[in-house]
């Protein structure tokens, strides 16, 4: 398990993204780009173009570097504490990992150059549109190609992508598609209204869209599902970053605000809150490396599912749990609009259900323990 | 700084359990629900004839296994090693569970890796001669005479006196909650021995013999019916001089190294208890799914503290600044006791409650009853949460 520490060159690939970001205390998410999904184009530049972050732990003859998912979760860790709003997460994670998952040479050697450039932002639309709207998206052969038609939601960065994979229903099982936005007839995207602004969301309507097919008719479901395990072990490194820079604002806020004469970190309430914090903090981050370094290495699929699980499961609990009690610390000053808290707050709440609920994630720890027969539940 | 190669630890353990498999040790099979012994138990609750065996057993193993190398892994050649990495030797213990051999109590951690690195960095060099290899070998078997009965959390309070008289000392006071001290040989004694210094300059550390006239123990009889904790008095112990650990009025130094000390096998305090949760889940069925989920949650809050525990290991080995883990594992193996104990009141409800001789079920009472003593047990809950707070987080001192 020596894996699971940070290596040197992890170490300096933080440290050269925290200056990047504005150093120990930046945040870089900011309420007013509320909705309209902006992020910083130059940042996004120098992040995609100068460092090469897309492409960090893509093949390297599809464009990446060639390091590994944990070199990834470094970056991610320090994304995390600034609240970057970035397309990084759909794009260079969940779309790229999905992609990878499908193995499908001729579309890969297409489609993830421009991914591991950052020139073209991918996502994927796994999500129904719940409700009344509810319309499951099928597809169909039309001669060579294959048109989608139906509805989904919460799609990460809908709006923004260049490209949407669909995982949809066909005769012969779940497929994975990839939907061209900028040539697509019958294709309708709408920003929906998101708690957290740095991250924004979108509902996609299909009506005999086109869509490549990605990989094997019948293949994509389990496609999707690797591509969403890569993902939420992400979003765990993403967690733990947001987490640590929780208590650190806390704890340094306790030292500064006096209340009764004294400063508040000096009373026992605070402090003991915040040596029960550092336990989360330092939790999470234990869980989101080793799941890192087992996304790292060759795996089985349900090795993967289960790494996934554990880490999504804790860190996002964990996480959301830091993020109130940061609010908690700071009192009436950290329940204002200004204050950094609550986008802070946000974030953990979205990324709480974000890849999986904390409960969808233990549903899966129990019939991988063996606690629950396979079909039941 | 070294670097430990993982596939150098592995071959390091395959190397050792060969020599386990030439001496026809055999190995444990692994998740036999339903036979042999059924323990959960936190504290051992031996009767004092069980616990003396136990350690004997333990100090027959712990010499065949130094005399052959493979004891102090971790020391230098000079006190019996070969000069490793800590990691090699946290991997050999670990191995060791998979074996039928004696289970090391808690005595022995504090003898092997409490007491003599205190020796160590603190002894003479004739202390250093006479009890280093000793201790290590387990033919010397020490406690602490740490806690007195007005110096628990706030242990610089201790009050036991260590007077100066002629080329010696003369110990008066109570000392209390030493684990196991009816089988140790020596005390490691905090006595104040200035009572007009500042408090924390004004004790000494001794390394008291407990067949001395003067010294009694007595064993406290804990809630869980056992009796692993003694009350040691000490009625005008005379010790030599050549005794004393470290500089006079640098007891509280002294005591802090042996705090500090590498407690390799405190981490590992309730390992292996969840998975016995787990085994009991699987061989009796779950009986709802907001049951599976309470286990699930136990399981991910042992693992992650598992991993934690093993980074914080690993980073120790790569030379990194001791990182926050250290202090964080003790309050988080007690929340997941807790955490224990209320999964199995629900998995078990009323065969927790009353005994109905089924195999491995009212034996839980042991851990219910057990993990509150560990909430204390080594600083409680709270002064950990202190120590974090100001140390860790570096918050302000109250």
């Amino acid at each position: 398990m020596a894996d699971l520490v940070e290596s040197a060159e992890q170490a300096e690939l933080r440290e050269t993204l925290r200056r990047l970001f504005g150093g120990p205390s930046a945040c870089l998410a900011r309420p007013e780009t509320a909705g309209d999904g902006g992020y910083d184009q130059r940042l996004w530049g120098v992040l995609a173009g100068e460092i090469g972050l897309c492409g960090l732990s893509l093949p390297e003859w599809y464009g990446g570097s060639g390091y590994s998912r944990a070199d990834r979760a470094a970056a991610l860790h320090e994304m995390g504490r600034c609240l970057l709003p970035s397309p990084f997460m759909a794009s260079a994670v969940l779309a790229a990992e999905t992609l990878l998952a499908t193995a499908d040479e001729d579309v890969l050697a297409d489609v993830l150059p421009g991914l591991a450039a950052g020139t073209t932002l991918a996502t994927m639309a796994h999500q129904e549109t719940p409700g009344g709207d509810r319309h499951p998206v099928h597809a169909r052969r039309d001669g060579v190609s294959w048109l989608l038609t139906g509805s989904r939601s919460f799609v990460l960065d809908g709006c923004q992508a260049d490209l949407v994979l669909v995982p949809a229903a066909t005769d012969a099982g779940t497929s994975l598609f990839a939907v061209d936005t900028a040539s697509a007839p019958g294709l309708s995207r709408q920003p929906m209204r998101t708690l957290d602004s740095s991250r924004p969301q979108a509902r996609i309507d299909f009506s005999a869209t086109p869509g490549r097919l990605v990989g094997q008719v019948g293949a994509g479901a389990l496609a999707a599902r690797t591509g969403l395990a890569h993902a939420a072990i992400a979003l765990a490194a993403e967690q733990a970053g947001l987490a640590e820079r929780c208590l650190e604002a806390a704890v340094e806020y306790a030292g500064m605000r006096r209340q009764f004469g004294r400063p508040i970190g000096s009373f026992q309430a605070i402090k003991h809150k915040c040596a029960d914090l550092l336990i989360l903090v330092e939790s999470a981050r234990s869980a989101a490396r080793y799941a890192a370094n087992v996304s790292s290495g060759p795996l089985a699929d349900e090795e993967l599912y289960a790494a996934a699980a554990l880490a999504g499961a804790y860190c996002s609990t964990a996480c959301f749990a830091v993020a109130a009690e940061n609010i908690q610390i700071h009192g009436g000053i950290g329940f204002t609009w200004e204050h950094h808290a609550h986008l802070y707050f946000r974030r953990a709440k979205a990324s709480e259900v974000m890849f999986g609920t904390p409960a969808e994630h233990r549903a899966f720890l129990a019939h991988h323990l063996g606690l629950v027969q396979a079909g039941a539940s | 700084m070294i670097i430990v190669r993982i596939d150098d630890v592995l071959s390091f353990v395959r190397e050792f359990e060969g020599w386990l498999e030439g001496l026809g040790v055999r190995r444990r099979r692994p998740d036999h629900f339903g036979a042999g012994d059924f323990s959960v138990a936190v504290f051992d609750d031996q009767t004092p004839e069980e616990e003396r065996a136990a350690v004997e057993r333990g100090r027959d193993w712990e010499r065949v296994k130094y005399d052959a190398g493979w004891g102090a892994v971790d020391w230098p050649e000079r006190f019996g090693g070969r000069g490793l990495p800590l990691a090699f030797a946290v991997a050999l213990r670990t191995a060791e569970q998979d074996w039928e051999l004696p289970r090391r109590n808690e005595l022995f951690a504090v003898t092997q890796h409490m007491i003599a690195p205190t020796v160590r960095d603190w002894g003479t060099a004739d202390q250093v001669e006479q009890f280093v290899r000793g201790l290590l070998r387990t033919d010397i078997m020490a406690c602490q005479l740490f806690s007195e009965p007005e110096a628990g959390s706030d242990l610089a309070a201790v009050r036991a006196r260590a007077v100066r008289d002629g080329s010696g000392w003369v110990l008066s006071g109570q000392k209390i909650w030493s684990s196991m001290a009816t089988c140790a040989q020596y005390g490691e004694a905090i006595c104040r021995s200035d009572p007009d210094a500042p408090k924390h300059a004004g004790m000494t550390a001794f390394l008291v013999p407990l067949d001395l006239p003067g010294v009694t123990i007595r064993p406290i009889r804990q809630m869980t019916g056992g009796a692993c904790f003694n009350e040691v008095f000490l009625d005008e112990v005379r010790v030599p001089d050549t005794l004393r650990l470290g500089p006079e009025g640098g007891g509280w130094q002294v005591a802090l190294t042996t705090l500090s000390a590498e407690r390799s096998d405190s981490g590992t305090l309730g390992a292996g208890t969840v998975g016995k949760l787990l085994a009991l889940a699987r061989h009796r069925g779950v009986s709802s799914p907001a049951l599976a989920d309470e286990i699930v949650q136990l399981w991910i809050h042992d693992q992650v503290l598992e991993l934690s525990n093993q980074r914080a290991a690993a980073e120790a080995q790569a030379g990194l600044a001791p990182g926050a883990q250290g202090s964080l594992g003790k309050l988080a193996a007690t929340m997941n006791m807790r955490r224990t104990s209320d999964v199995i009141t629900a998995m078990l409800a009323d065969e927790l409650i009353a005994d109905t001789g089924e195999w491995g079920t009212f034996a839980w009472t042991e851990q219910v009853l057990g993990a509150p003593g560990y909430r204390i047990a080594g600083g409680s809950d709270e002064i950990q949460r202190t120590i974090i707070a100001e140390r860790v987080l570096r918050m302000p001192r109250g």
